[in-house]
């Protein structure tokens, strides 16, 4: 548990008593786990827009690939969480590879268009092919089953597997950026060329980061349509995309947590003013400007505001 | 024979920046390679550390034939190169800019095992900095550094990942004649310290004669003139191309 810290222990322990809040509703805990999704999410673009200097504008394949494998073993009776998230791993983890081969072949601008290009190409499919309920999707689902008896069908055990995954995946992110392999990906971030002349195949390591990026993305989408019963299109729709490196960015590059908190954030954000108004977007943009402008280090960035402020109250 | 350039030549285009080049560098020299602004010094080097291929010609290091491997290919087989325009990592730490290169020598390097593991190079990084008087800097963001130390640090970086030949692109460049003076000495102690070959490239005359042990000097692309540091001193050809040619 070193790995991950005291104050992140402190938090996944508050996190974990969540649905015993008083009150807690249905609805305020599938919100919850809304947020602890989207916020993995975040994190898992964070290594590759934070840490690699690369900005994917197709994550949203690799999620919505993850809940079609779902959806498409549970339509013919498969069940099993171990089952579901296993085949993800498998199809995203094809369909990444030739992604991150061909986005990682050029430099620059290239990777966030091929991303994006793969990302529309695998969309269109999903979208005009009936076999899997073209625009309709795969809907209807039962739900899923983790252990023999242990059946994910309450909200509380909906919330609880995402909660389980995000320290998984925040765990993996922490062991991976403190590595070798993290200190190379920050190398290249900083001066690609560089990292060249010191002996680094720099291609080998953008593709393997986003391929981890990528596994990482398509299991939260494997675990989305156990708790939403459905995977449609949409999910792979390119805003989607764009909804991750919002996340990222009003959380703060290049810290895992900052994204987590973007994610989470983003997501109740939504949520909470789509329910006032229709036209929600305009405040959401409003806000986001805000943050990008005045908070260049994302959301993450206050803390280092109040830890100054404290340095100078103390002196 | 540490190094063999055998008849390169680089064309970009039109342009012909190197023509028919060659020479030899033996093990522990300390080679330098001379010439005015536009000589096509740097294009050699950039020959060969593999940024680009010769149009013709070849390279060969410990005999091996180098010719158009990739950097990171031709940095692995014990070549390492510092830039003439300074080239690091400006937005983490001057410690983690050395460990980053120290560990690509670490035997994690390149393997599944990467992924989680960090290998303990900080004794090397440590004592990298040390030599060069950067060990009080460490913490300080690389790009936070003085220009004299960021050159220094650019030496540090290429020397952690361990060469047997050391390329140096104007490591003076931008310092004042005591700063000159001083790198001058540093680099030439840790060269023999570690027992390095180095190719040195500068156009400024009195840090070579001082360190090399032999010469060479190219004009307009052409090799005009090779030998001792006395030999090209005196040499007609060179005394004209720095003279009556450069402006340097």
């Amino acid at each position: 548990m070193s790995v991950l810290g005291w104050r992140a222990l402190v938090v996944f322990a508050l996190l974990a008593a969540v649905p015993f809040v008083p009150g807690m509703s249905r609805y305020y805990l599938l919100l919850a786990f809304d947020a602890l999704l989207f916020g993995a999410i975040a994190m898992s673009l964070d290594l590759l827009m934070g840490y690699t200097g690369l900005v994917s504008f197709g994550h949203a394949a690799f999620y919505g690939l993850g809940a079609y494998a779902t959806a498409i073993l549970m339509e013919r009776g498969v069940q099993s969480v171990w089952a579901c998230v296993g085949f993800a791993i498998l199809v995203v983890g094809l369909y990444a590879l030739v992604v991150s081969f061909f986005a990682t072949a050029r430099r620059g601008i290239y990777f966030a268009l091929l991303t994006l290009i793969f990302a529309e190409v695998v969309y269109t499919f999903f979208r005009y092919t009936q076999t899997f309920g073209g625009s309709d999707g795969i809907q209807g689902l039962p739900d899923a089953i983790l252990l023999p008896g242990l059946v994910i069908d309450t909200p509380t055990r909906k919330y609880y597997l995402v909660l389980v995954y995000l320290i998984v995946a925040y765990a993996i992110c922490r062991v991976l950026v403190a590595s070798h392999f993290g200190r190379v990906l920050v190398a290249i971030r900083e001066n690609e060329d560089r990292a060249r002349f010191l002996g680094y195949n720099v291609q080998r390591y953008k593709m393997g980061v986003c391929m981890i990026s990528a596994l990482l993305t398509g299991v939260a989408g494997a675990i989305y349509p156990m708790r939403s019963a459905f995977a449609t299109p949409d999910l792979m729709l390119w805003t989607e995309s764009g909804e991750f490196i919002i996340s990222v960015m009003i959380g703060g590059l290049g810290t895992l947590v900052g994204p987590i908190i973007g994610g989470a954030f983003f997501t109740i954000l939504r949520d909470k003013v789509s329910s006032v108004v229709d036209w929600y977007f305009i405040v959401i943009g409003v806000v986001l400007i805000v943050i990008v402008l005045f908070m260049p280090r994302g959301l993450l960035g206050l803390r280092r505001l109040f830890a100054r402020r404290e340095r100078r109250a103390a002196a | 024979m540490i190094l063999e350039v055998d008849d390169v030549s680089k064309r970009f285009g039109a342009l012909a920046a190197l023509t028919r080049v060659s020479f030899a560098v033996e093990a522990g020299q300390i080679f330098s390679v001379i010439g005015p602004n536009g000589a096509g010094k740097s294009t050699l080097f950039n020959v060969v550390s593999g940024l680009f291929a010769p149009s013709t010609g070849a390279v060969r290091f410990r005999g091996e034939d180098i010719t158009g491997l990739p950097p990171e290919r031709i940095n692995r087989l014990g070549v390492a190169k510092t830039f003439q325009i300074t080239n690091i990592f400006p937005e983490i730490s001057v410690l983690d800019n050395v460990r980053v290169a120290a560990q690509s020598r670490a035997t994690e390097s390149g393997r599944v095992s990467s992924l989680w593991r960090r290998p303990d190079v900080d004794g090397v990084a440590r004592g990298l900095l040390e030599s060069f008087g950067l060990a009080l800097r460490g913490n300080a963001h690389a790009k936070d550094l003085s220009h004299g130390e960021q050159r220094y640090l650019e030496i540090c970086v290429a020397l952690a990942t361990n060469p047997t030949l050391l390329l140096l692109d104007e490591p003076t460049a931008g310092m004042t004649p005591g700063e000159t003076r001083e790198a001058t000495a540093l680099i030439r102690e840790v060269v023999l310290e570690r027992g390095l070959t180095l190719l040195l490239i500068e156009h400024d005359m009195s840090v070579v004669m001082g360190i090399s042990d032999r010469v060479a000097v190219l004009h307009f692309g052409e090799k005009i003139a090779e030998g001792t540091p006395a030999a090209i001193r005196s040499d007609a050809r060179v005394i004209e191309a720095y003279l009556g040619g450069g402006d340097d």
